[in-house]
């Protein structure tokens, strides 16, 4: 029973996008429809991932799965992150798409695949099973990047983000091939125990993890693979931007931590690639982003420098007692903040995204002073000044990397912390500090004004949380 | 034995890595990926063979599903591009410049 328990919101998940998808087949039914039903299935699945609370790990159905699942406080804080982003993208889509109309009812759909397989990958403990987990999610959102088909940036991007995504997951393949010559077993806990009775460093192990690192460091847009994300990131449409940023990271990460977890022996023969990589991907992030005048290609950088202070926590992890909850609550906070933000960008925008750079933006505070402070809230979080959620998520990484002995790691965290500030202040700077320029009217959307300020009440919330606790 | 299938595994990844670099061609480079992700099917049937069990031709088998879907949208994205500009050559969708 608790195993069907913890798979429930897989369950609703999957069949709300069936049901979605044989809705679109009838020619009466309406996008709104479309959305609310989308809506109700994320939130239903939250509040039932909620309520299954597991304590320690669970592996989901033993004997018919054979342990290629399971379940733990890690995955179900992940799922219920992925979840949120659903429902607050499905809100911000609603909106959206009363202006810009190249939407139809398998949009969403497809978003709720996509959910699927990021669930499905929080949950995966075995490597095939990721890769199948990986490629749902994937194919799902090359179709929501390419969505609006009249438009060529988006048919480049997507062009772009196929060729490079199909090319990780080849990767993926083919360190999994290697680790299955070498372990015998696909499973996180197999290969674990081989490493531990082996060595790590044995020519299949150390070519397939390297293998397996390159395509998840590719998804999750680390440094040597970043040069993708900015121009995926300004090719898709906005909602859909958020989505990517905040639910596919989390997927990510948690499936990269898992896999970490698992293995001492691999986290300590990878842990001196891992810190280099994690500081080169927060200072190219930063330059990369220094130099865009557009918004989404700088919320696109500073998502890269946020990979690289997840990345500081998957170098700080600690193999035996694993809970994951420093990586929970950073991608918590950075899903409220980047999300409300794309929400922000997704009615202010306007209609064909026409509003978009920095200057673009001048003045705003004039003329929509509430719309201003949200936004200031999301950057400040972002930019991690207290009391906002962004703030705690980087001091919980940063004193779980002092603990683990890397005070090298934490400092330079900070400094590229303080460097970040750069861009976030330019943009607030802008809609404060400026002449206005534009009459920022934009037409009545009910959903993603609504959206952005739960999101400012979330930042605070999970701000305040471990506050309270 | 099984060296050599591993060798020859290796030897079309890396066809298959060196076709996405240097081909320019949409087709090509999809053609290549299924390269790499069929030389990782080799190593799996290869490995099943030595250890002894049938997971690695489950394995293969899962794979060869992905990279029929992938491969699906591919093709849909390569009458996209179609569309767009009539020509396939990935040197021309350069309006995004990372």
């Amino acid at each position: 029973m608790n195993d069907f328990l913890s798979l429930l919101p897989l369950l609703i998940i999957s069949s709300g996008a069936i049901i979605l998808m044989l809705l679109a087949a009838f020619e009466k039914s309406r996008l709104e429809t479309a959305s609310y039903l989308s809506m109700g299935f994320f939130a239903v699945a939250f509040f039932v991932q909620l309520l299954v609370g597991c304590g320690p790990t669970i592996v989901i159905f033993n004997n018919v799965f054979n342990g290629m699942l399971a379940a733990s406080n890690f995955t179900q804080a992940a799922s219920l992150i992925i979840l949120a982003c659903g429902f607050f993208t499905a809100m911000t889509t609603h909106s959206y798409f009363k202006v810009n109309h190249f939407s139809s009812l398998e949009f969403y759909a497809i978003m709720m695949f996509g959910a699927c397989g990021m669930l499905l990958l929080t949950l995966s403990q075995e490597l095939i099973t990721s890769f199948i987990a990986l490629e749902i999610m994937s194919l799902a959102i090359y179709v929501l990047v390419g969505y609006n088909r009249s438009n060529v940036k988006a048919a480049e991007a997507v062009l772009k983000y196929l060729m490079l995504g199909a090319f990780a997951g080849a990767f993926f393949t083919m360190g999994t091939a290697l680790i299955y010559g070498g372990v015998k077993s696909t499973k996180f806990v197999e290969i674990g125990a081989f490493c531990a009775a082996n060595s790590a460093t044995a020519p299949l192990i150390l070519g397939g993890t390297f293998f397996i690192f390159v395509a998840l460091l590719f998804k999750a847009a680390a440094f040597p693979f970043h040069a993708w994300v900015v121009d995926v990131y300004d090719g898709a449409s906005t909602p859909v931007t958020g989505f990517m940023a905040t639910a596919l990271k989390t997927a990510i990460f948690t499936v990269f931590a898992n896999f970490l977890a698992q293995n001492s022996g691999l986290h300590g023969s990878w842990v001196t690639f891992l810190f280099y990589i994690s500081v080169l991907t927060m200072f190219g992030g930063n330059l990369i982003a220094i130099g865009q005048s557009n918004l989404k290609r700088m919320l696109a950088a500073s998502g890269i420098v946020h990979s690289g202070y997840l990345l500081i926590a998957l170098v700080a992890i600690s193999t035996e007692h694993f809970t994951g909850s420093v990586i929970a609550y950073y991608l918590a906070a950075y899903a409220a903040g980047t999300l409300g933000m794309f929400a922000a960008l997704a009615y202010l925008g306007g209609e064909g995204e026409k509003r978009c750079t920095f200057d673009d933006f001048k003045g705003l505070a004039k003329v929509r002073p509430y719309s201003a402070a949200a936004i200031t809230v999301f950057l400040l979080s972002m930019a991690g000044i207290p009391p906002t959620a962004g703030f705690m998520g980087k001091f919980y990484v940063i004193t779980s990397a002092i603990a683990a002995d890397h005070m090298a790691l934490a400092i330079l965290g900070i400094v590229s912390s303080i460097l970040s500030m750069w861009y976030y202040l330019r943009l607030i700077i802008n809609m404060y500090f400026h002449k206005t320029e534009d009459t920022f009217e934009t037409k009545e959307s009910v959903f993603a004004t609504a959206c952005t300020f739960i999101l400012v009440f979330c930042v605070f919330a999970i701000g305040i949380y471990p506050i309270v606790i | 034995m099984i060296q050599d299938y591993l060798i020859l595994s290796i030897i079309l990844f890396c066809l298959g890595i060196l076709g996405v670099i240097t081909r320019r061609n949409v087709f090509s480079v999809f053609m290549s990926i299924e390269l790499m992700l069929n030389a990782a099917n080799l190593a799996f049937i290869a490995f099943s063979r030595l250890h002894e069990s049938m997971d690695g031709h489950v394995l293969a088998m899962m794979v060869m599903a992905v990279a029929a879907a992938e491969a699906a949208l591919a093709l849909a994205v390569v009458i996209l591009l179609h569309k767009h500009k009539s020509k396939l050559d990935t040197n021309i969708f350069s309006l995004l410049k990372g």
